[in-house]
């Protein structure tokens, strides 16, 4: 004779209720607990530190504002601060349009071969920056360089131009790699927006007379608004982000006269080069507030809170 | 599903998580069963290291030596970031040069290196090996490194241009016969006389070192602004740029791979700037020229003067984390000063070392018919003693780079303005990247 079956039902809905009430968080445990180890944790040690002068994170001495004081009369800083908002203006004033523009033509109909000619433009993404960084420090190289050989034989521009050893060409350099690599990868952003704009509209539009820059500006940017919202605000983060390009394209360095010295650089170098990881920590915390303020005025400007409200 | 309330997936996936994290608890990561363990940074070292490695071994039954070859740049990271967090740090590291300087930063008692002074007077070392080569390994008056190395600088030239072109360089003695021969086979985008660096300041710092000049003095101070300095720019800024230019570069820094291979073989750069390292990656990137390569002293700056320098370097030190420090002096020791090693090493390398009586090897005096013939060797081990002491601080990323800065500020001046009101331009350049260098010697209250 085994248990009352009532006896059974009950012990059952016991565990059913208790699993139901404790594995959600057991679900978010991992989560949790990595991001407070590896996520806050770090970032309000970091917050402690730039409050002090370092030396690695055992000889810390407690120096108030003064990393921050620091920072605001170092001159590699504001070179660093300078460099690293002409990259980000070029991003976003050339990268995007160039990819607004390669998503419009690549989702004509008329276009042959587009399925090809998108996987094409956005296979540099799949290369990682590393790799795409010491490929075109071999594609710029004075005399010998890719680059320079067609230049010279298509507008004669001399064979030993030194794009990466003349400050005033390192930041064109490194904005041509970047549109090389960047330009195909928004295009897939704007390729899926664009093909979710209602196709009524562009149909009413026409019956209207728009011609095709009316359509564009009445149609298109209206429909393709949210995301072009966060192309343009995820491109800007990513821009102040920038690092891996020009250290590897630069010879793990900042380039002649720290053409090539980007905030993030500047944090790494001062953090685990110098050993000055308060001083870093400050120069992060300063990058932070930076990109969030910036962050805040591009959504401002655009609208991004009326569009969600 | 009655059992479970968030369905099999979800089931599934903590079954998984659960065995993953079993079994990672039953597979912990196993104790290091060396004895010694050694970082690497040069590749070209590896080799003669597991050799040296496996001789210790031989030596000392029940001893195991982990050599680990560990990239260029990760290593002075890596072990930084070990000192920092007290894990994973090896008992042994090759430091470079340049690098070296960052580990003494904060009190002594908290340098991550084993204070190797008193051993090496007290084993003679000190009067044994170049002492100069001690200087960037010391900090306050504390050595913490065993100088591998000396790098003299010669010049490497192409022998068959120059012999088509009647140039015989036993008659180049100073700087100035070396640049009115150099003006004279110098094709202004087609052939140089010199690989020099008018972007980054590698090639300026050699001929600093030549004059007597550097970055830091014996007491840590910095002196890339003293007179020394401004007579240095105010002489290499026209061979790199302007009407009279003899030199350029190759690169953001001195060249190698594709484009020194290709410089070199088409005779577009005629002289490199060559310490002995720098021989063996020219053996190696470009082998076409065997046999039309040669070496020649540095030119003086004055007659009767130096004719040598320094570039690069590499210093063995014992970390603090080391249990058995004793075992790694000696491994230290039998690494750096076995003679015969060490000729072992010179074959593998074309590395001069610090330790003087190994220079009497045989391997020293053998001649290489990459250098057309020449006793390589016997060349840099001649001109070891006269190498300047290069000394060093924490903040010598920085003053590195602020010379480099420098430079690139006299260059553009240079070009936009030639000789007017240089000198001063110059003066003033420097004054502010030193002046710039103390305000972060200043930060730092250890």
């Amino acid at each position: 004779m085994g248990e009352p079956k009532h006896k059974r039902h009950t012990d059952t809905s016991k565990w059913f209720a208790l699993q139901y009430r404790y594995a959600p968080y057991l679900f978010v445990a991992p989560f949790v607990i990595l991001f407070a180890a590896f996520g806050c944790w770090p970032i309000i040690k970091s917050l402690i530190l730039s409050l002090h002068t370092t030396n690695g994170p055992k000889d810390v001495v407690f120096s108030g504002l003064s990393n921050f004081r620091f920072l605001l009369a170092d001159p590699d800083f504001h070179k660093a601060v300078g460099n690293t908002a002409e990259y980000a203006f070029w991003s976003v004033f050339l990268q995007l349009p160039l990819s607004l523009g390669l998503a419009i033509l690549l989702s004509q109909k008329w276009l042959r071969g587009r399925e090809f000619l998108r996987l094409a433009f956005f296979s540099p993404h799949l290369l990682g920056t590393v790799f795409v960084g010491v490929l075109f420090s071999v594609i710029f190289i004075p005399q010998y360089g890719l680059l320079n050989k067609v230049l010279h034989a298509v507008a004669g521009v001399p064979l030993d131009t030194k794009w990466l050893a003349n400050p005033s060409l390192v930041m064109p350099a490194l904005v041509l790699t970047a549109l090389w690599m960047y330009v195909g990868f928004n295009m897939i952003y704007f390729l899926a927006a664009l093909q979710a704009v209602d196709r009524e509209l562009y149909d009413a539009a026409q019956v209207d007379g728009a011609n095709g820059w009316q359509t564009f500006l009445a149609v298109t940017m209206p429909g393709i608004k949210p995301v072009a919202i966060f192309v343009l605000v995820m491109s800007t983060i990513g821009s102040f982000q920038l690092f891996e390009l020009p250290y590897t394209m630069l010879g793990n360095g900042p380039g002649p006269d720290k053409a090539g010295l980007t905030v993030v650089m500047y944090l790494y170098q001062s953090g685990f080069v110098t050993g000055d990881l308060g001083y870093a920590s400050a120069i992060g915390w300063t990058l932070a507030l930076g990109v969030l303020v910036i962050s805040l005025i591009q959504m401002k400007l655009t609208g991004a809170w009326k569009g969600s409200a | 599903m009655r059992q479970f309330p968030y369905g099999k997936a979800a089931l599934c996936i903590l079954f998984a998580a659960i065995t993953a994290g079993l079994w990672l608890a039953a597979h912990p990561v196993k104790n290091k069963t060396a004895t010694l363990t050694f970082w690497i940074f040069a590749k070209n070292h590896y080799d003669a290291c597991k050799a040296a490695a496996a001789s210790f071994e031989e030596l000392h039954p029940g001893v195991k030596v982990d050599v680990q070859l560990v990239a260029g740049q990760a290593v002075t990271h890596r072990l930084q970031a070990a000192f920092w967090s007290d894990l994973d740090v090896p008992d042994l590291v090759e430091t470079e040069i340049s690098a070296a300087g960052t580990f003494f930063r904060g009190p002594l008692e908290h340098v991550g290196f084993v204070d190797l002074t008193d051993r090496i007077h007290k084993e003679g070392l000190w009067d044994g090996m170049v002492q100069a080569r001690f200087a960037p390994y010391t900090s306050r008056g504390r050595i913490f490194g065993l100088p591998n190395d000396i790098h003299p600088v010669m010049l490497a030239y192409r022998r068959d241009i120059f012999e088509q072109e009647g140039i015989d360089v036993s008659k180049i003695r100073t700087w100035d016969d070396f640049i009115r021969i150099g003006r004279k086979l110098t094709i202004p985008g087609k052939r140089y006389m010199i690989e020099l660096s008018d972007s980054n300041q590698w090639s300026f710092e050699v001929c600093l070192f030549q004059r007597g000049g550097g970055y830091f003095d014996s007491e840590g101070r910095c002196i890339i602004d003293n007179e020394i300095a401004v007579q240095t720019m105010c002489w290499y800024v026209p061979l790199v740029v302007g009407p009279n230019r003899i030199g350029n570069s190759l690169g953001t820094s001195q060249g190698s791979g594709q484009m020194l291979t290709r410089a070199l073989e088409d005779g577009y750069i005629l002289c490199l700037i060559c310490p002995d390292w720098r021989t063996k990656q020219i053996e190696m990137d470009v082998p076409r020229v065997s046999g039309k390569m040669a070496l020649m002293p540095l030119p003086a700056v004055t007659p009767g003067g130096p004719r040598t320098s320094t570039f690069g370097g590499t210093m063995i030190g014992i970390t603090k984390h080391c249990k058995n420090q004793d075992l790694a002096w000696e491994f230290a020791k039998h690494l750096y000063l076995d003679s015969r090693g060490l000729a072992q090493m010179f074959r593998m390398t074309n590395t001069v070392p610090a330790l003087r009586k190994a220079w009497n090897q045989p391997a020293f005096a053998e001649p290489r018919e990459y250098w057309s013939g020449q006793k390589i060797g016997l060349l840099y081990a001649a001109l070891a003693p006269e190498v300047p002491a290069q000394y060093t601080s924490p903040v010598i990323v920085t003053a590195k780079s602020k010379l480099g800065e420098a430079l690139v500020e006299c260059i553009q001046r240079y070009k936009e303005h030639g000789d007017a009101g240089f000198e001063e331009f110059a003066r003033a350049s420097l004054r502010d990247s030193a002046e710039q260098v103390r305000a972060m010697i200043r930060r730092n209250p250890y």
